[in-house]
């Protein structure tokens, strides 16, 4: 009798069981406002200082066409004449023939300025957000190409499918009056 | 009897599934992608591919690393220099630490603030570029002046002192070489560009911009963005340059390079680049002799990659100088390191 007192018994079970499902259905419902909440004030962003350019954001997406395009830091850029954001590792000439260009989708535009600066210009229409330029810039040059997230495009998903596959934690969500984290300059 | 074994079972069952969701979350963990390399399911057209270039042939390999590389203890080492008994002087954080010649600590100047820059003259005084003035030190270490700032705009990237005692240091905000008396009295500018003079300006799309007096008594001064080093009198005149742009090894790659170089006693050049990282050798005509190391005896271990995040990238330009025993010293910014290389072949 003595070990049957410390025993599960079946109503007690029950009457725990059904305290502690309360318990978990309260915290949910408590998520679950507190996330509707938080969903309204926030869009997702790609931090461009953590972001690897892997190539998720172009294949992740729900949209057919990725909500992710590359942007240009302007005043980051030092227009180069030999841009590795826009010129293969192993350009065969450097001027803009389709075969130079790093872009598989040829979204990057190059202008002449003056000699010997060139403007380059991302045709959003094209960009599929593979990052593939981002690698070149980031490695060779100043990082002026990064990749984000298009508002205009984006669903903002409460589970965003590209949040979860990015490698580096680089997706995060910010501020809707704040939607973009766009690169600065900080010479040297 | 039937109590004690329904117990049993509950405890079997809840163990258990403990068992699994503590296997299932080490899986999950193990299994986690966090630099990318499972891939996209992109086609190869939209893989950043720098294997083919980034190989250095082994036979073209002239040096090997000497010791251990030497800890700086820096969290951003910015520069190195080496004085005429062989001691090597880091610049980074907001100080200069001094190490032997086998990499041994032995004295430290502490700095007002972040040092990008060093040089050190015959008479082993100390000039230190910050941001955008330089500051004077006495062999004591000992701040004799802090001459004045140059203004918002400036950058400066490196230092120089002729035997003559004038000071060069290379500005690349303003894209421009400064020439000082030791007083600190501004005496002429180089570089700006002047068609008239035959004189194109200074390229530079990252804020590095590095200099050296040559035993010619002309400055050495590179201009990232052309691919080149210049050859100028110190009143300003282009005398010759040499480089070309090229990802193959007898050139320079990316965009601006070479970042930094040092000249040896023979006056050949070596030269960093930064991107794809590589240390090399050029005579003094400028053409390429051989390689001191490429990115796989400067730290990249595993397949070849590019840097995977920004900030890697950027701290990528290396810092390179030269010690009276001819030992080449590179300074690795991303691991903030000096590794000493001697040279192991004459020639090629």
């Amino acid at each position: 009798m003595q070990n049957g007192k410390n025993d599960i018994s079946r109503r007690r079970l029950l009457r725990d069981g059904l305290w502690g499902a309360c318990l978990v259905g309260t915290a949910g419902a408590g998520s679950f406002v507190a996330g509707r909440g938080k969903k309204d004030n926030t869009v997702w962003q790609i931090d461009p200082e953590t972001c690897v350019a892997c190539g998720n954001c172009a294949t992740y997406c729900v949209l057919e066409e990725s909500a992710v395009k590359c942007v240009h830091a302007y005043e980051v850029c030092g227009y180069c004449e030999i841009c590795f954001g826009y010129f293969g590792p192993e350009p065969v000439n450097i001027n803009e023939g389709a075969e130079n260009q790093v872009c598989p989708t040829g979204a990057i535009k190059r202008t002449f300025v003056e000699e010997p600066y060139y403007e380059y210009t991302v045709d959003e229409s094209l960009c599929n957000g593979c990052g593939k330029c981002v690698k070149g810039c980031n490695a060779f040059g100043n990082g002026s190409l990064h990749l984000q997230v298009r508002h205009d495009r984006c669903l903002n998903c409460n589970e965003c499918s590209i949040a979860a596959a990015c490698p580096s934690g680089a997706y995060k969500r910010v501020p809707a009056d704040k939607p973009y984290l766009l690169k600065r300059a900080g010479h040297a | 009897m039937n109590r004690q074994l329904a117990t049993t079972n509950t405890k079997v069952i809840v163990g258990l599934v403990i068992a699994v969701a503590i296997i299932v979350g080490i899986f999950a963990v193990v299994r986690l992608d966090v630099t990318g390399k499972t891939g996209s399911g992109l086609g190869s057209e939209f893989v950043y591919d720098i294997e083919g270039v980034g190989q250095i042939d082994p036979n073209l390999i002239l040096y090997e690393q000497a010791l251990l590389p030497i800890e700086t203890g820096f969290s951003n080492a910015y520069a190195v220099a080496v004085d005429s008994e062989g001691s090597i002087y880091v610049a980074g954080d907001s100080s200069i630490r001094v190490f032997t010649e086998n990499g041994d600590s032995f004295g430290e100047i502490e700095l007002a603030g972040t040092p990008r820059c060093l040089a050190l003259a015959a008479d082993g005084s100390i000039y230190v570029g910050m941001r955008s003035r330089v500051e004077h030190y006495n062999a004591q270490s000992e701040r004799l002046a802090s001459w004045p700032d140059l203004g918002g705009k400036a950058v400066l990237a490196s230092i120089a002192v002729s035997k003559k005692g004038e000071v060069f240091v290379a500005d690349a905000g303003n894209r421009i070489v400064l020439r000082y008396d030791t007083e600190g009295r501004l005496l002429g500018a180089i570089g700006a560009k002047d068609t008239d003079r035959n004189i194109p300006g200074f390229v530079i799309p990252s804020p590095y911009f590095d200099l050296a007096m040559a035993e010619d008594g002309l400055l050495r001064v590179v201009n990232p963005g052309m691919h080149r080093i210049e050859a100028y009198t110190p009143n300003g005149d282009l005398e010759f340059s040499w480089g070309r742009f090229g990802m193959a090894v007898d050139g320079f790659c990316g965009c601006c390079n070479p970042v930094n170089f040092a000249i040896l006693e023979d006056g050949s050049f070596v030269t960093c680049e930064k991107g794809l990282k590589r240390v090399k050798i050029y005579d003094p005509e400028g053409s390429f002799v051989g390689v001191v190391a490429g990115p796989e005896q400067l730290g990249h271990t595993g397949p070849l990659k590019i840097c995977m995040l920004p900030t890697d990238c950027q701290a990528g330009g290396f810092d390179v100088a030269v010690d009276p025993s001819g030992r080449i010293l590179v300074l690795d910014t991303v691991r903030n390191v000096v590794r000493v290389f001697t040279r192991i072949k004459k020639e090629l």
